[in-house]
């Protein structure tokens, strides 16, 4: 009989070793993800100049946020979106989709699997060399350590669901890359990790404000760097948790449109 | 040297018949290509929105180093596109079919991958310096146009040797993904004025990965910064060097593959 | 003159070792162990040009292997190598100018625009004449019947009609020796069989020389003149396919059907004293395997009078099951060698 759950399970715990054959990737993984973060250190601190705030963010608070959205992108980051378009186009989805499983569920797993690879052997070894490096405040309560995890977990959900999204699309638009490429750029850049949010022009702030990207990264990073307080932290996570719902829908019907198409009109 | 000129016609010539099936697919391409960099002036743009200059430079010199870092990084993703190269070729097995040919090698695989749609980022980087050049008043000289023809192919010829040698990384190490991606964080620095890193940051990008030499050193040719001219002079060699390097550890490689002195 | 030379040809892999579990991948995270495996052991043969010759063995037999060093593609760990004059590892790129290869399961042309294109281009890659081009492809598209599929994509040719392409991609620039792997893997008998008859014709036509691996034993029935048969990186048989058959076939099979029943006991009965071995599915018919050395006739003699026999078969032993027989005795010999190389080489893993 098929058990689900354990079956599952163990999709997590094939790619986590998996990935652990992987060394190379994840040794200079880490020293380029400290570079970014030094880049933009840098950066940020020629922009700064003498002192001030800008944005909201002091430069202490703004070296903090970068590092803590670097080190959450190497969490949630994952090639989902390239994994399901390879499988369409080679046509080994056909076989995903007659096995006793969800072939979404899956991929999730997968994801998930890979992702506390990199939280273990990436997130956590980059932040300790980021701390060593630079002036990076980390704060002590627990209580932001146990919010701050969990709304990691929802970047990573989020971040995910849009990456399958872009995946399934491979179904419906002959060559997927451009979209792929598009996402990777727009997540990067409108999720706050390379700007935060804050600081764009009032217009295209509030835009963003409508979109879900600030929920991977821009909002829990506000959070960690004590932006955020109080009920303001429900409210993020109450904002993760309406987009991962939102985002289910598109993603369920476009599942349930591929399987017809493959079905009915044979890939 | 004219057998492989005329076998760039020729793979071009393919390209396009392919690419005249999927023409939708050819502009999604240009326009994320075009997304990308309009990512990076959002960026310049919003730091000049709360600062007026970045370690001494002003927004328009800024961007017009953005504009020179879009032609050379145009020409080669245009010509030389290796992602994804382990996948295809090493776990597919793809080389050996490569290997049965009368080509080098690495020249086919460049071949088989251009991706004309990139240089549409190499003639907006051209605009872009044009309107930001003639904002900031920069003179236009008898040496422009030989000047950026040989500072884009010794920037290509940077890019070549630091992506050949990376991937050549592929024949050695079973990992499907590659640090490529990565790279594509990395190569961005190099357009802004480096001076503003501290010592080790700098010292990367102008030796150990070299993209100030793709960015900012030769662009400042052009500002006429006297600071960076000794460097932009060194632009070529850097190529020279790079590129040799790149394709050193690229032979290994297939050395290695061809299971030679290992 | 010899085609291909192959001397004490030796290809050694080094392969990771993967230790178990999660503690086994850490470990394997920071420092790799590697074992020497011999994926082709010393093997020697020369094939004289024009022959076809076939390459068979089981899956991780060496087959690949040798076809990757003969074109060019592996440098061999010791031994020595000469195809067509050239040795292949050193001058790669002007030696494969002379060969052909096709690689079964793998395509060599652009999926999304017409073969022609394809093969213009390869034109170019091998420096072929306008004028060579045209003649040789007129025949091939001849010869093949190619001419309706020249102007489709690759994508929507069916395997039949894309490995007929690949073979003229293959042949383009008339090359003397043609490297097969598994050209007719997946193909229906119609297409198999047409495969066949054009690499007969040619190899007649032109005298080019025909290294072909394959699964399929009848691609060898109607092909070669010679087989070469590998066993674990070992040469296990080189020799005709008619004296294969001599040599290992071990006997024949006589098929009967009667028009009343007959016990399989009556049968064994009226044969008793000849080594033979009596099958039945049921009372109707019956199956007898008669070994070589005994005369068909002389059990034909012992039942035809007695049994109401309404039809006779006689089945000569086919090239599988001598190959299958040939495996099985094969390793068996095998055994006792191979623990003393085991013991120099350390683990032995196949690749």
């Amino acid at each position: 009989m098929f058990n689900g759950t354990s079956a599952y399970l163990d999709f997590i715990r094939i790619r986590f070793l998996t990935m652990l054959a992987y060394r190379v990737n994840y040794y200079t993984g880490i020293l380029i993800y400290t570079l970014n973060i030094g880049v933009y250190y840098f950066t940020w601190k020629a922009i700064y100049g003498g002192g001030g705030e800008l944005g909201g963010f002091t430069a202490s608070q703004m070296t903090t946020y970068l590092a803590v959205s670097w080190m959450a992108r190497a969490f949630y980051f994952n090639n989902l979106d390239r994994e399901i378009s390879t499988d369409i186009r080679d046509g080994s989805i056909a076989i995903q989709f007659i096995r006793p499983y969800n072939y979404i569920m899956v991929k999730m797993m997968q994801g998930f699997g890979e992702g506390l690879f990199r939280f273990m052997l990436f997130m956590i070894p980059g932040m300790a060399i980021a701390m060593l490096l630079f002036p990076v405040k980390l704060p002590t309560a627990p209580e932001a350590w146990a919010g701050f995890l969990v709304m990691l977990f929802f970047s990573f959900l989020i971040n995910s669901q849009l990456n399958v999204i872009t995946g399934l699309m491979a179904f419906f638009v002959e060559n997927n890359e451009g979209f792929m490429r598009m996402k990777r750029v727009v997540v990067d850049l409108f999720s706050g990790l390379i700007i935060p949010i804050s600081l764009f022009p009032g217009w295209l702030g509030d835009i963003m404000g409508f979109l879900p990207f600030q929920a991977i990264t821009y909002l829990p990073g506000s959070v960690f760097t004590g932006r955020i307080q109080g009920v303001g932290i429900w409210q993020v996570l109450g904002i993760q948790v309406l987009w991962f719902v939102l985002l289910l829908i598109p993603m369920v019907w476009l599942y349930r449109m591929s399987r017809k198409r493959l079905f009915v009109q044979g890939g | 040297m004219k057998y492989y000129l005329g076998l760039i016609v020729e793979y071009l010539k393919n390209y396009i018949k392919t690419r005249m099936t999927y023409r939708a697919d050819f502009w999604v391409e240009v326009i994320s290509d075009l997304l990308f960099q309009a990512t990076n002036l959002i960026f310049i743009f919003v730091i000049f929105m709360h600062t007026d200059s970045l370690g001494g430079w002003s927004q328009g010199e800024v961007v017009f180093v953005y504009g020179f870092f879009m032609v050379p990084f145009g020409v080669f993703s245009c010509f030389i596109n290796l992602w994804g190269f382990s996948e295809r070729y090493i776990v597919k097995g793809e080389m050996d079919r490569v290997m049965t040919r009368p080509a080098h090698n690495l020249f086919q695989i460049f071949l088989e991958n251009v991706d004309p749609p990139a240089l549409v980022g190499s003639i907006i980087g051209i605009v872009i310096m044009a309107v930001s050049g003639s904002q900031l008043g920069l003179p236009f000289e008898w040496w422009t146009v030989p000047a950026m023809l040989v500072l884009t192919i010794s920037a290509v010829a940077i890019y070549t040797g630091i992506y050949t040698a990376l991937t050549s990384l592929s024949f050695y190490s079973d990992a499907p993904t590659g640090i490529l991606p990565l790279m594509y964080n990395v190569q961005g620095y190099g357009r802004y004025p480096v001076t503003i890193y501290n010592r080790a940051i700098q010292v990367l990008l102008t030796w150990i990965l070299p993209f100030a030499f793709v960015g900012v050193y030769p662009a400042s040719l052009f500002l006429e910064r006297e600071e960076m001219r000794n460097m932009a002079f060194l632009t070529p060699l850097v190529g020279g060097v790079f590129l040799l390097i790149g394709l050193t550890a690229w032979n290994y490689g297939v050395r290695r593959y061809r299971g030679a002195g290992s | 003159m010899n085609a291909i030379e192959v001397k004490d040809l030796r290809k050694t892999f080094k392969v990771q070792k993967n230790r178990e579990g999660l503690k086994g991948a850490f470990l394997d995270l920071f420092k790799r162990e590697y074992n020497e495996v011999a994926a082709v052991k010393d093997i020697s043969f020369r094939i004289p040009q024009g022959e076809i010759c076939g390459y068979i063995g089981e899956n991780g037999a060496g087959k690949s292997t040798t076809i990757k060093m003969l074109t060019g593609i592996l440098v061999p760990t010791s031994g020595h190598l000469s195809v067509g004059g050239y040795v292949p590892y050193e001058e790669r790129e002007k030696f494969v100018q002379h060969i052909g290869v096709v690689f079964g399961q793998r395509s060599q042309l652009w999926w999304d625009i017409g073969v022609i294109e394809s093969f213009q281009l390869l034109r170019k890659v091998y420096r072929v004449s306008e004028q060579d081009f045209k003649h040789r492809l007129d025949e091939l598209v001849e010869r093949l019947q190619l001419q309706d599929l020249l102007n489709r994509p690759v994508r929507k040719l069916s395997l039949g009609q894309r490995m007929r392409c690949e073979l003229v991609a293959a042949l383009l620039h008339n090359p003397s020796i043609v490297f097969l792997d598994e050209p007719t893997i997946g193909l229906d008998i119609v297409v198999k069989s047409e495969i066949r008859e054009f690499l007969k014709d040619m190899n007649r036509e032109h005298g080019t020389t025909i290294l072909l691996t394959t699964h399929d034993l009848q691609d060898i029935e109607a092909l070669c003149s010679r087989v070469i048969m590998l066993d674990d990186g070992r040469i296990i048989y080189d020799g005709g396919l008619e004296e294969l058959k001599n040599r290992w076939g071990t006997g024949r099979e006589v098929q009967f059907q009667f028009g009343t029943g007959t016990k399989l006991a009556q049968l064994q009965s009226w044969t008793a004293g000849l080594p033979l071995e009596w099958s039945a599915d049921n009372d109707l018919g019956a199956k007898v395997w008669i070994p070589l050395e005994i005369n068909v006739s002389d059990v034909l003699g012992q039942v035809v009078g007695k049994a109401d026999i309404t039809d006779i078969k006689i089945v000569e032993t086919n090239t599988d099951d001598i190959v299958r027989s040939i495996y099985q005795s094969g390793s068996a010999e095998k055994k006792n060698g191979e623990a003393a190389v085991q013991q120099d080489e350390g683990v032995v893993t196949h690749v």
